[in-house]
């Protein structure tokens, strides 16, 4: 459940996601291969099916990424690709912050999106659920639910995660509630 | 399903694959450009910019890029093609080929490209394989096929000859390579043709007809020639003009011009010049240094036929005769050198004083010369003594002379002209001496005087003849003309051809005509003194008399003239002043002239100039007189020409003895005789006439008559009514055929001899002979019975 849903109207104020005006994102995503396959963890053959193309996404995307020099994570998967993990990170200052984050695949995907959580930030911020899950925007899940089953890992990540971390990273910094490793370290 | 899983499993790693991959750095272009360029500026960084701005380049990179495209491009390379494939400014390029060619030997940097050994190699191969093919190579065809330069190509073939290109090159023209064996070939074929040549032969005819390579043929011809294999020399260096001449060729032509030489004594130029010695002249010198020989103009001839020349000259002036050259002389020797020889010969001897040279080749000694003017001294004595005699007024001045002699030309009258003049003289001369008087003398020294003056005629009829051609040309020459002196020659010398004769006669011309004259005007002085003296008084007698005899002939004349009507009497007044009184005048003349020395032996030949010219000469005081007699005899009145006369006469320092009756009795007689003579001897019928009328004449009226023949009819007219009308018929009858026949005559004479008269006039002419001939006897009686009964009368 979400924190948010009793402020709603704060919520929508705070939560404004600056996808669709940037131009840069759009493009990314325009570059992600759509997928096609409309089936989840559960249907044992099509799944299959489902994780090859959300890997050949993946692969365009993180390709492009580094092509554009835009490269900001590391991502890996259990077997059966249920569950993903890996790291991101974000430029400021000059300074590389780095941050684990991890998913589940849900039963229902991908009708419904997977809730990416970013560990070291919990409690951090207020756009976060319990355990760390990130409160992706409002905009996220109606786009999410119209272009079920085209968008995937891919799009989650680029549409999702990357536009959260470009708002909150710098903010969190300037409250100095996340420092630099070095700096952490000293 | 496995597969399936797999497929998962390693796009899984795929994906990480991807992910940990590296990223690519990336700059903006602008940066990047911006960064170097600082980097630049600091110098930190030694780089060159493309030329299309995209690259940088280091420059160890750009020498590396060379040394690989020259490579690839087989070792030859152009800077400007290099430019293109590196992509940088050419000055780069440049600079860093040089820098190759520097630094790595192998490489060279040739006219902007880069050439390697490799190549050179590559190309000395093909070079070789050439070379073998065709046995000569070119290297300036290489240059063309290889576009490089010949220096250079040549420098780095001759590094490899013996290496990689089997063969030499030609000491003389480094442009050419060729193989032994090509070499060999050639200089055997060379040595063969050139061996087999015997006469001079051009070097480019030989290389036209055998195609052999102009570069080999002369150094290999030298080297031979010069070895001695080849008997020969290379005349004309190594133009196209080289003429190789071999030695047998020269040797036989030397051999050929020595024995000629020895043989013959002379050398023809055009000889030499048909056996190919172009330059004779220089060729002799060369030939015979030692020997003397002289150099004609087209010849050249040896001591030996100079000596012999000279011998005979010698001869010839020794001998005082003539010798021609022309026998002993080769016949090529054109006369003008063979006029060389002569005086060259004339000049070693000597003799140019004592010898002349007629028509280049004859040499004629002065001797001989003065040995056949000699043979003249003779007749030039003669000769003068005569001329001198007959017409000293000649040798007064030059110009009488001309004008003297061309008068005797004018006035030399054809045969017919004359024979009719003389038929004249003879009625004159019967008339002259007509009469009774005592004029015996006189009538002698007529007849003698005729004598001579017919001889004289002949004489002067001769020379009128023989003479014109040479007076035209020379007006002073009177001695001989060329043809006669030559025919005295002929005469005298023998053995001398004709034209010999003609150049000696021209050579004699001169100094005969010139001794001539010295000995005419001695042979003068001395006839003309001699002349005076002694004779002169009785002369003087003499010649009183017979000025006195004319004189008187002359009254008898004028008194017979009375009797006739006026014009018949001017008639014979002009014919008695023109031929008796002239007579007298020239005697009287010629007389005083010759105390001038001018006489002349003949006076009667004295014509109007000549005595003007010899009044003109006259002392003044007999002059005026003399001068008035002169001119009296052009009038019409032989009494003013009495009148004259007489004054001349006494001016002269002479008598005239003024005639009695007896005198002029026997002149009367006298005349009458001799005319009687004539008549006797006469058959020309009107001579015949003309006597018989003036007999007849001087019978009737006692007077003495001398006419004309044209006033014949008049005195027959005058006659009629003093003789008997029988005899004065006969007259008139036989006057009348003898004008038919004349005029017959003259219109024969019109119409031409030969073919003019036809049948009927010759018919005609034959009964006018007949009848004249007939008559001719009874008109002769008709004086000379007439004669007889007047001297029974007597």
């Amino acid at each position: 459940m979400c924190l948010f849903a009793s402020f709603p109207s704060v919520t929508s104020a705070r939560h404004f996601h600056p996808v669709m005006a940037d131009d840069a994102t759009r493009k990314a995503v325009s570059e992600i291969p759509l997928l096609k396959t409309n089936s989840g963890p559960r249907d044992k053959e099509l799944w299959v099916q489902r994780l090859r193309e959300e890997y050949l996404a993946l692969i365009k995307y993180v390709e492009n990424n580094k092509s554009a020099d835009n490269d900001w994570f590391r991502l890996e998967s259990n077997k059966e690709g249920t569950r993903w993990f890996g790291k991101c990170w974000y430029i400021h200052d000059l300074l590389k912050y780095e941050f684990d984050i991890e998913f589940d695949i849900p039963v229902t995907y991908p009708a419904t999106a997977p809730e990416v959580a970013v560990p070291e930030l919990d409690g951090k911020t207020a756009k976060m659920y319990r355990g760390g899950k990130i409160c992706l925007t409002d905009h996220f899940k109606p786009l999410w639910a119209r272009n079920v089953p085209k968008f995937g890992l891919a799009h989650l990540m680029a549409l999702g995660l990357g536009p959260w971390l470009a708002v909150e990273v710098p903010d969190l910094i300037s409250k100095g509630l996340i420092k630099h490793r070095e700096q952490q370290g000293s | 399903m496995a597969a399936a899983w797999e497929e998962i499993r390693r796009l899984a790693a795929d994906f990480q694959r991807a992910q940990f991959a590296d990223t690519v750095q990336r700059l903006s272009e602008r940066n990047c450009i911006e960064i170097v360029a600082k980097l630049i500026e600091d110098k930190k960084l030694d780089v060159v910019y493309t030329l299309d701005g995209k690259e940088f380049i280091t420059p160890s990179q750009i020498s590396r890029e060379i040394k690989d495209e020259l490579y690839i491009h087989g070792g030859r390379l152009n800077v400007v093609d290099l430019q293109k494939i590196i992509n940088v400014d050419l000055v780069h390029v440049e600079a860093k080929a040089n820098e190759i060619a520097r630094c790595d030997r192998s490489v060279q940097f040739v006219l902007g490209q880069l050439i390697d050994a490799n190549y050179l190699d590559r190309i000395s191969e093909e070079v070789n394989d050439k070379l073998q093919e065709a046995g000569m190579v070119n290297i300036l065809e290489l240059c063309k096929v290889y576009d490089l330069p010949g220096d250079f190509l040549t420098e780095e073939l001759s590094k490899r000859l013996g290496k990689i290109i089997h063969g030499q090159m030609d000491d003389f023209n480094r442009g050419v390579l060729f193989t032994p064996t090509f070499v060999s070939r050639h200089r055997a074929r060379i040595r063969g043709i050139f061996t087999a040549v015997t006469r001079p032969t051009p070097v480019s005819n030989v290389i036209g007809v055998y195609g052999f390579q102009e570069h080999i043929i002369y150094s290999v011809l030298e080297e031979l020639v010069n070895t001695g294999r080849l008997k020969g020399t290379v005349v004309g260096g190594r133009q196209d003009q080289t003429v190789y001449i071999p030695d047998i060729y020269s040797k036989t032509q030397n051999t050929w011009v020595d024995s000629f030489l020895q043989q013959n004594g002379y050398l023809e130029f055009d000889a030499l010049v048909r056996l190919g010695i172009p330059d004779p002249v220089s060729y002799i010198k060369k030939r015979f240094k030692s020997s003397k020989l002289l150099f004609l103009r087209a010849a050249c001839v040896g001591q030996a036929l100079v000596d012999q020349v000279e011998a005979s000259v010698e001869e010839a002036v020794n001998s005082a005769t003539w010798t021609d050259v022309q026998p002993i002389l080769p016949s090529c020797l054109s006369m003008v050198d063979a006029g060389i020889i002569v005086t060259e010969a004339m000049r070693r001897t000597n003799v140019q004083a004592s010898a002349r040279v007629v028509r280049d080749t004859v040499v004629i000694s002065e001797k001989f010369i003065s040995n056949c003017l000699a043979l003249f001294d003779e007749a030039m004595q003669n000769k003068a003594q005569k001329e001198v005699k007959n017409n000293p007024v000649f040798l007064i001045t030059e110009d009488d002379l001309k004008q003297g002699s061309m008068m005797m030309e004018n006035s030399a009258p054809s045969k017919k002209e004359k024979r009719e003049a003389e038929r004249k003289k003879k009625t004159t001369e019967g008339s002259g001496s007509k009469g009774g008087g005592g004029g015996c003398n006189a009538r002698e020294v007529r007849i003698r005087k005729t004598k001579k003056k017919t001889r004289r005629d002949e004489d002067s009829d001769e020379e009128t003849v023989v003479t014109p051609q040479n007076r035209n040309k020379q007006t002073e020459v009177r001695f001989m003309t060329l043809e006669e002196i030559v025919a005295v020659l002929e005469e005298r010398v023998c053995d001398c051809p004709e034209e010999i004769l003609s150049e000696l006669a021209e050579q004699l011309v001169r100094p005969l005509t010139k001794t001539y004259q010295e000995v005419v005007r001695t042979v003068f002085m001395s006839s003309t003194s001699s002349s005076t003296g002694e004779t002169r008084k009785r002369s003087v007698k003499d010649f009183q008399e017979e000025l006195s005899n004319l004189y008187n002939n002359i009254r008898l004349f004028e008194k017979g003239t009375k009797l006739f009507s006026d014009e018949t009497q001017v008639h014979i007044s002009k014919h008695v002043l023109k031929t008796v009184c002239t007579d007298v005048t020239n005697i009287l003349v010629n007389f005083m002239a010759a105390e001038l020395m001018m006489s002349v032996e003949n006076p009667s030949s004295i014509t109007n100039e000549v005595r003007l010219k010899i009044l003109g000469k006259l002392p003044e005081e007999t002059k005026g007189p003399l001068m008035k007699v002169h001119n009296s005899l052009n009038g019409k009145a032989i009494e003013d020409f009495l009148t004259s006369i007489e004054m001349a006469v006494e001016v002269c320092g002479f008598m005239l003895k003024k005639g009695d009756k007896k005198r002029e009795r026997q002149a009367l007689f006298q005349h009458r005789q001799a005319l009687t003579e004539q008549l006797k001897e006469a058959d020309d019928p009107a001579l015949i006439l003309h006597l018989t009328s003036v007999l007849l004449f001087q019978a009737s009226t006692n007077c003495m008559l001398h006419a004309p023949g044209r006033c014949v009819p008049q005195i027959i007219g005058t006659l009629m009514g003093r003789i008997s009308e029988e005899h004065h018929r006969l007259l008139t009858g036989y006057q009348a055929l003898v004008v038919k026949q004349l005029v017959g005559q003259s219109q024969g004479r019109k119409q031409g001899h030969g073919d003019g008269d036809n049948q009927k006039e010759g018919d005609e002419k034959d009964t006018i002979r007949k009848e004249l001939v007939s008559l001719t006897g009874e008109v002769k009686d008709l004086v000379l019975s007439q004669k007889k009964t007047s001297g029974t009368e007597e």
